[in-house]
């Protein structure tokens, strides 16, 4: 579904990302974890074609994200870290605007709409303008769209910032549901519980290096730590001189 | 072999067209919400807008019809050069309004950042963003333009065929350069990615060279009474530069001015309106060409050239502490005054935000330009002392723009960071006594040299430059106090744009009061003066010694002039000021 194959990416001198290849088969979830300016937001960035790589192919369901953005957006969902919405759109005139974009026949898209209005309890101001709404309900609200069209890939980038502990839950049981029907999500965070309950792989990444690929399990063994949390994994592997280094 | 999934069954691409329509669908969903906000919420101002626009440009309609009675008067054939130099020097602003207003859209809005992610066309993205681009640019060229049109056909009696292409040939021409401009910001951006900053630096260096060159000539000219037939043809000859018959603009003014002319029975004459329609076609036919150019453009490099861009990151740079920031802060033991320390944080803010020095350097340099001009003209006593006092108006009110744009909102940008001001141990009072300061410091500056340099251009006598100082002081008090002191009064904490903050109610009220105190403050201090020339050039047959016009105009009345100014300067300064340190000690955050 997700496929980074030998992507570097640099930004004048300085490399963000380091030749990484990864591939995420479908129906995975895939957190990106890594400290500040590790490269994760630049691996996003890469992965829906805002940024394009320096060398090598970023490809969704086979088509690459570079030479044929059209069709590989037409698979992916993403939620970026800041939520942007049109100030004078109402959040259902910016959902019928995202559906028009994914061509979606009238009948399906009013469906879908009220699937993920219920889902994520968006009625209460729905069509209120979107000046009004709080960072919560933005963000919520931008969930709902990328949603929409029923992605085979959903990008998320840092996606609890701003939501309450029941939006979290919502997001958390709405994503462990897509996935197991097929969906593959690739998510940048930096809440460590958050990948631990639902990530099947996690990726650390490093100064744009990927310095661990598996699972918690895998990360437990590999850095052969006594302490259990992911947290202490995190930190070890992430400290300079560390057992990843 | 890399296999391709296909899309679910209820998605798919969409056609040009119909990518085409569900944005243009959204253009006018934001646009009817944009005016019913303004209609429900913001009647003040859009009233305002309405009512200035119109005012505006009826007094351009009534200025052209005047000039252009007057240069028929004269016999002089200098229409043609004064359409060319006008349509070009638009031309050439609204390319380079374009490109800025495109890279700003394209480049650097979340907006392009949502779209880009949309399975939507490249070159569909930038006609979404050109539209509005060109809204924005060409909206104060047809305020500009159309009541000059307008006063021509006027005033030549031309046909109702002449006043129904003026539309069309404007929305022709507009297209030309608002697509070059397009051209020129993708190119850039995609191609020159490093060449930006030099493209620019060379943009900018070339026109203030032409500027300077324009304004040098006009200066090196000998002396002519102003508004002489000769004056007239000295003048628009070195202008002749813009009647290129490649540029877009020679084919606007030539359609036009065929288009305008009719027979001696006022009748349309069919070869002027043929070639009227000629031109009309060739400008319609280049606006469809460099579309057509744009859109390719746009679907070759825009994604490259927003990726260029998004990968760029700001060069670290020390700053070191500026010898103005070490006088400010003084020596060690006084340096930690928090009124000092405010007032340097403000002044390095100023320092590094592009947006604000550079409009008001562009405002004030343009306007020192032109009164550096001044002295190539022969004035009358009577009009210089005139041209004096509108040009101490004309200081007064780009200061007040800038009050309003920039000063007013200050207050409430401190709002997302005034939990680091509610910590310190500092007054309230202080932080917008430094705001003051600031506002008063910064005006005082450059508008009494500003001011200086028109009256020595004028050659007015010192009474009247200290006259006009002295205004100019209470000007900037005024100023200052208004926008401080409404800032503090009505601060919009929640906001993070300073456009959005002055361009409120708050902002709108501002700006309105302050044009007010720049009109009394500058009418009132000019009257005396007035009356006195006014008396002395009827003589007492007409005006009477012992009258209030006389007594107005003689040293009573000038007396009493500077009493009222120096009231209401101060009245301006300190009512808002203690309005504003009340309700800003009352706040909570």
């Amino acid at each position: 579904m997700i496929e980074f194959d030998h992507v570097t990416r640099t930004y004048g001198p300085k490399t963000a990302v380091a030749d990484l290849s990864l591939a995420i088969p479908r129906g995975e979830l895939f957190a990106l974890l890594g400290p500040n300016g590790a490269g994760k937001t630049t691996t996003i960035k890469m992965l829906v074609g805002l940024l394009h790589p320096t060398r090598g192919f970023v490809r969704i369901c086979g088509h690459d994200v570079v030479a044929d953005p059209r069709s590989a957006h037409l698979h992916v969902g993403y939620v970026p870290d800041e939520p942007c919405l049109y100030d004078k759109l109402t959040g259902r005139e910016f959902l019928w605007f995202i559906a028009d974009m994914f061509g979606m026949p009238r009948h399906l898209t009013r469906d879908r709409i009220d699937r993920e209005v219920e889902c994520f309890e968006l009625t209460e101001f729905l069509d209120d303008l979107a000046e009004s709404y709080s960072l919560g309900m933005k963000q919520r609200l931008v969930f709902a769209a990328s949603l929409l069209h029923d992605p085979d890939v959903l990008v998320l980038d840092e996606p609890m910032v701003g939501l309450d502990p029941r939006s979290v839950r919502i997001v958390k049981d709405l994503l462990s549901a897509r996935t197991s029907e097929g969906m593959t999500v690739f998510m940048s965070t930096h809440t460590l519980a958050m990948a631990e309950e639902l990530a099947d792989r996690v990726g650390i990444m490093v100064r744009g290096t990927l310095r661990f690929l598996g699972t918690i399990m895998e990360l437990r063994e590999q850095v052969a730590l006594e302490a259990t949390s992911l947290e202490h994994l995190y930190l070890e592997l992430t400290r300079p001189g560390g057992s990843g280094s | 072999m890399i296999s391709r999934a296909q899309p679910r069954s209820a998605v798919r691409l969409l056609s040009v067209e119909e990518e085409s329509r569900h944005f243009l669908r959204l253009r006018l969903t934001l646009v009817w919400e944009t005016l019913r906000a303004m209609l429900t919420g913001a009647r003040l101002r859009l009233s305002l807008v309405v009512l200035l626009s119109s005012l505006f440009w009826a007094a351009l309609y009534g200025l052209f019809v005047e000039a252009f009675s007057f240069l028929d008067s004269l016999n002089a054939d200098v229409t043609p050069l004064l359409f060319n130099a006008f349509f070009s020097s638009l031309m050439v602003m609204l390319v380079f309004s374009m490109a800025i207003l495109l890279y700003s859209g394209m480049y650097q809005s979340p907006e392009a950042r949502l779209l880009l992610t949309l399975p939507v066309r490249a070159e569909t993205i930038f006609g979404h963003k050109f539209r509005e681009a060109m809204w924005f640019a060409s909206w104060g060229f047809v305020l500009l333009g159309s009541p000059m049109l307008v006063a021509y056909g006027v005033v030549r009696e031309s046909s109702w065929t002449y006043f129904a292409l003026i539309l069309p040939f404007m929305l022709a021409f507009v297209t030309i350069p608002a697509a070059l401009g397009g051209i020129v910001c993708m190119a850039l951006v995609g191609w020159l990615p490093r060449l930006r900053l030099h493209a620019l630096s060379i943009g900018l260096t070339a026109a203030c060279v032409l500027a300077l060159w324009l304004a040098w000539s006009f200066m090196a000219q000998p002396q002519l009474e102003v508004m002489s037939a000769a004056w007239f043809e000295r003048t628009f000859a070195r202008l002749a530069v813009t009647e290129q018959k490649l540029f877009p603009s020679w084919w606007l003014s030539s359609g036009l001015l065929e288009a305008a002319r009719t027979d001696d029975d006022g009748r349309v004459v069919s070869p002027g309106l043929i070639e009227a329609i000629k031109f009309l076609s060739l400008l319609i036919a280049n606006a469809l060409i460099l579309q057509l150019a744009a859109g390719w453009l746009a679907r070759t490099v825009y994604r490259r050239g927003y990726s260029h861009l998004a990968g760029e990151v700001p060069a670290r740079r020390q700053r070191r502490i500026g010898w103005i920031d070490r006088l400010l802060l003084g020596n060690e033991s006084t340096g930690r005054r928090p009124l000092r320390q405010l007032l340097v944080k403000d002044l390095r803010v100023f320092r590094r935000d592009i947006s604000q020095w550079s409009q008001f350097l562009i405002f004030f340099g343009l306007l020192g330009l032109y009164f550096l001009n001044l002295r190539s003209f022969n004035y009358h006593t009577a009009y210089a002392s005139m041209i004096g006092f509108l040009n101490l108006a004309v200081v007064g009110l780009i200061l007040s723009t800038f009050t309003t744009r920039f000063v007013f909102p200050m207050i409430s940008m401190e709002g997302r960071r005034f939990w680091i001001l509610g910590l310190l141990p500092v007054h309230r009072d202080q932080i917008v006594w430094s705001k003051f300061l600031f506002s008063f410091i910064g005006g005082l500056i450059p508008c009494t040299m500003l001011v200086f340099l028109s009256d020595s251009m004028l050659g007015l006598g010192w009474q009247l430059v200290l006259q006009h100082e002295f205004c100019c002081l209470l000007l900037c008090l005024g100023l200052s106090g208004i926008a401080v002191g409404l800032g503090a009064r009505m601060p919009e904490l929640r906001e993070s744009s300073p456009a959005k903050i002055s361009s409120g109610f708050g902002g709108t009220l501002c700006l309105v009061i302050s044009s007010l105190f720049i009109m009394i403050v500058v009418v009132v201090a000019a009257l005396p003066n007035h009356l006195f020339l006014l008396a002395r050039a009827l003589g007492p047959t007409v005006i009477a010694p012992d009258g209030f016009l006389a007594w107005a105009g003689g040293p009573w009345g000038a007396a009493a002039s500077l009493l009222i100014i120096t009231t209401v300067g101060l009245a301006a300064t300190v009512i808002p000021l203690r309005s504003g340190l009340r309700a800003f000690r009352q706040l909570e955050v």
